[in-house]
């Protein structure tokens, strides 16, 4: 899966601590999701969509 | 969501360390307190092992828990792989050693460190087995964090 959350982050000015700290997950995990390298679950991902103001379709895509 | 899947704010590497060493610090307690108070003659030796060894456990326990809800969804998952790969390769290989031990022919020897009587080469198996099993453990749950960062 695909997801834009490096680049929602950057237009934001966060560091991945501090996106971390706003979805109550690890920088490691931050990081992972990132990368591509880890899904998140259901409940993750409509936190990460709160989070950025954006529907979950717009953060992730299919490969 | 609800509060037990969603920790505020995950648990941190300090917090990691205190867990560690206060793991060991209970099971040197719960280790003494065993070696002192169930060295006495008969049953109530027993009963004081028994139960020095179900309070370390059941607080070995609640750490866990209390571990468990302090960490993401992400480090979950990478315990739970490790659970299933590492403990389940483990477990195979040090099966192995076990097996092999218990139906080799009477008259071909062992190390000696793994005792002469049946009982005790079966007991240093499973102990063999455990190891194995941490090892394993530590090595998947390495290798998930690895292919995930």
């Amino acid at each position: 899966m695909n997801n834009r959350l490096k680049v929602l982050r950057a237009e934001r000015d966060w560091s991945q601590a501090d996106l971390a700290d706003a979805l109550g997950v690890s920088r490691q995990t931050v990081n992972a999701l990132e990368t591509g390298r880890y899904d998140p679950s259901l409940p993750l991902a409509f936190r990460i969509a709160k989070v950025f103001g954006q529907p979950i379709e717009s953060i992730f895509t299919e490969d | 969501m609800n509060e037990f899947t969603t920790p505020k704010r995950p648990h941190g590497p300090g917090v990691t360390v205190a867990v560690l060493v206060g793991s060991l610090v209970l099971g040197g307690l719960a280790g003494a307190g065993s070696a002192f108070l169930g060295d006495q003659p008969g049953p109530a030796g027993v009963a004081l092992t028994a139960a020095m060894i179900s309070a370390a456990m059941a607080a070995g326990l609640a750490a866990a828990v209390w571990w468990w809800r302090g960490i993401d969804e992400a480090a979950r998952e990478a315990h739970k792989w490790a659970w299933w790969w590492g403990g389940t390769g483990g477990m195979a290989v040090g099966a192995v050693l076990l097996l092999t031990l218990m139906m080799r022919a009477q008259d071909v020897p062992v190390p000696s460190g793994f005792g002469s009587r049946a009982a005790d080469i079966f007991v240093s198996g499973m102990m063999s087995i455990l190891l194995f099993q941490l090892a394993g453990y530590t090595l998947a749950w390495a290798g998930w964090w690895l292919k995930h960062r």
